[in-house]
């Protein structure tokens, strides 16, 4: 019993991270209709930015994490404006290919800049002791706990900022019609590089995030939790907010049982099964309609 | 003079829409353009507007060469159009779609909203419903509504009698008679001939890219080739 609880924390933890790097994803997808495959390549940057300010500059975590959001936003601006906007009437196919270019410029410069060998990241919450519950039988630790309140404060953050502020509104009015967007007088190319900004920011609170909980940082660390995330955004409705943070706790929450209770060595072939029996189900995802909101 | 245009080429691709036309909108006229499928109507509609840009020729409006300013500059300058198919927000709410239309003010206040709806009292009904389950006509109203919420001088209506009842299309005139009387200049696309020229000042007639003819709308309304052209006679 214990350990089924056990699993299901740390199936929700490993999901809030798959969630916040899934809107990323689904955001950027809603408003330029693109895959950014580079996505998962932007959360390594964030870890090691912030490695970087622990480790090597001594700095407290907190201004670490800062720091890598702010690298992030930045390179998300300028990989949108250098590679993408060039593109934005070529096919669909061109964009992808250069996202996955950008992907492998990425790894290929960490490779350089930070070389091959695994880097040991920090604990940004040493001060935290776990939580003990049920007289010690199951423990949370401090990162579990902050993970999940990061989850939560982001999403609640976002979901604010997309339905109630004018950038926000601005972002849903491109993602439907960009020339009806453009007539109301919005600045469509600046609402796409707002986009990429955020979720390259988010981008690096995941990877902060992730390497505190799986702490090896090396230059391919963010392709794997990219393509997952990439999954439960598909998972739970590209283009749906809600749906990329359902469909990112999902995943979470079925790879850590399917580790636990059928084979390490299966699991995310048994999370890919788990996406596949969904769209054939209902192929736009758990919570993606035609009239959803989209971003 | 409100709106000049003089002299555009527009292209889409290797198809040249648009030949060297000129014509202008003057403060507090009624112009309309009229033409058959395809003249290019909707085509100097969006070169005004900025979606596209023309390779040669000039566009001017309230004295200042708009020609390849950014479309989303526009509107601020007081210049908004109601697209061909309405292209309202569809997800969206009716008072978000209205907000959309005011994206370049500061924020739309209480009198904005209340003018458009005494314009069209039944989007006032309807304010919490999402758009895209709106009436065709009613749709027709909100990107009417939405373009007037950043109270243009100059406003562009690309044919709003599209796919409308003949009851409706006489209130969308009727709408536009009102909009024109509160001081709105208003530049008009229709294939509709008939109702556009009862209402113009003045009107081109717009052939395969270039302007057939122009004239008054009484002008136009007796003419004989207009007559046997677009009014059925
Ligand atoms: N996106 C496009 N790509 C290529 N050609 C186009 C495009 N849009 C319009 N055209 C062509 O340009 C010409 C003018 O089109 P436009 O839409 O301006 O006509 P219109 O007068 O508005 O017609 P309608 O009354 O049917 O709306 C047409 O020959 C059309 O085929
Ligand atoms: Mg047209």
């Amino acid at each position: 019993m214990m350990g089924i609880l056990s699993n299901l924390i740390s199936g929700i933890s490993l999901g809030s991270i798959y969630a916040i790097i899934a809107l990323g994803y689904t955001m950027v997808y809603g408003i330029a209709k693109m895959l950014n495959f580079a996505h998962g390549d932007v959360i390594m940057v964030g870890a090691y930015i912030c490695y970087c300010a622990i480790s090597y500059l001594g700095l407290p975590p907190l201004v670490g994490i800062v720091m890598a959001i702010c690298v992030c936003t930045v390179l998300g601006i300028v990989i949108e404006g250098l590679a993408y906007k060039p593109l934005r009437s070529a096919p669909s196919l061109a964009v992808l290919i250069t996202a996955i270019g950008v992907s492998y410029f990425l790894q290929n410069s960490a490779l350089l800049i930070w070389k091959s060998d695994p880097k040991v990241f920090p604990s940004i919450v040493k001060s935290m002791q776990p939580v003990q519950l049920f007289g010690g039988q199951l423990a949370i630790s401090g990162i579990t706990i902050v993970t999940v309140l990061c989850c939560v404060v982001v999403m609640t953050c976002l979901t604010l900022f997309i339905s109630k502020s004018k950038t926000g509104k601005a972002m849903r009015a491109v993602s439907e019609d960009k020339v009806a967007a453009q007539l109301m007088g919005i600045n469509v190319n600046g609402t796409i590089s707002v986009t990429f900004a955020i979720g390259s920011g988010l981008a690096a609170v995941a990877g902060v995030l992730l390497c505190s909980a799986y702490p090896t940082l090396i230059p391919t660390t963010g392709a794997m939790p990219g393509i997952k995330a990439f999954t439960a955004a598909v998972f739970g409705g590209i283009g749906s907010i809600p749906g990329a943070m359902l469909g990112g706790i999902l995943l979470g929450i079925i790879e850590l049982f399917a580790k636990s209770y059928i084979s390490t060595q299966f699991s995310d072939a048994i999370v890919f099964a788990v996406l596949i029996i969904v769209l054939l189900i209902k192929p736009t995802g758990l919570l993606g309609k035609k009239v959803s909101e989209k971003v | 003079m409100m709106l000049s245009v003089e002299n555009i080429d527009v292209f889409y691709g290797a198809i040249h829409a648009i030949k060297g036309i000129s014509f202008d909108v003057n403060e507090g006229e009624i112009v309309a353009l009229i033409g058959a499928n395809g003249a290019g109507k909707s085509t100097t509609l969006k070169t005004i507007s900025g979606i596209m840009h023309p390779r040669n020729g000039k566009i001017t409006f309230l004295g200042e060469d708009i020609t390849h300013t950014d479309g989303y500059k526009l509107p601020a300058k007081g210049l908004a159009q109601v697209p061909e198919g309405r292209r309202i927000f569809l997800q969206m709410t009716v008072m978000e779609n209205l907000e959309m239309g005011a994206f370049v003010q500061k924020k739309p206040t209480e009198e904005d909203f209340e003018n458009v709806f005494t314009h069209f009292p039944r989007l006032k009904e309807r304010r919490s419903q999402i758009a895209g389950t709106l009436s065709g006509g009613e749709q027709q109203m909100l990107a009417m509504g939405r373009a007037l919420m950043s109270h243009p001088k100059l406003l562009m209506l690309d044919e709003p009698s599209m796919g409308l009842a003949p009851i409706l299309v006489e209130e969308i005139f009727n709408i536009i008679r009102e909009f024109h009387a509160a001081g709105t200049t208003i530049l008009l696309v229709e294939q509709n001939a008939e109702m556009a020229l009862q209402v113009a000042d003045r009107a081109y007639v717009l052939e395969s890219g270039v302007i057939a003819l122009s004239g008054t709308g009484k002008e136009l309304a007796e003419s004989d080739a207009i007559k046997k052209a677009y009014l059925g006679g």
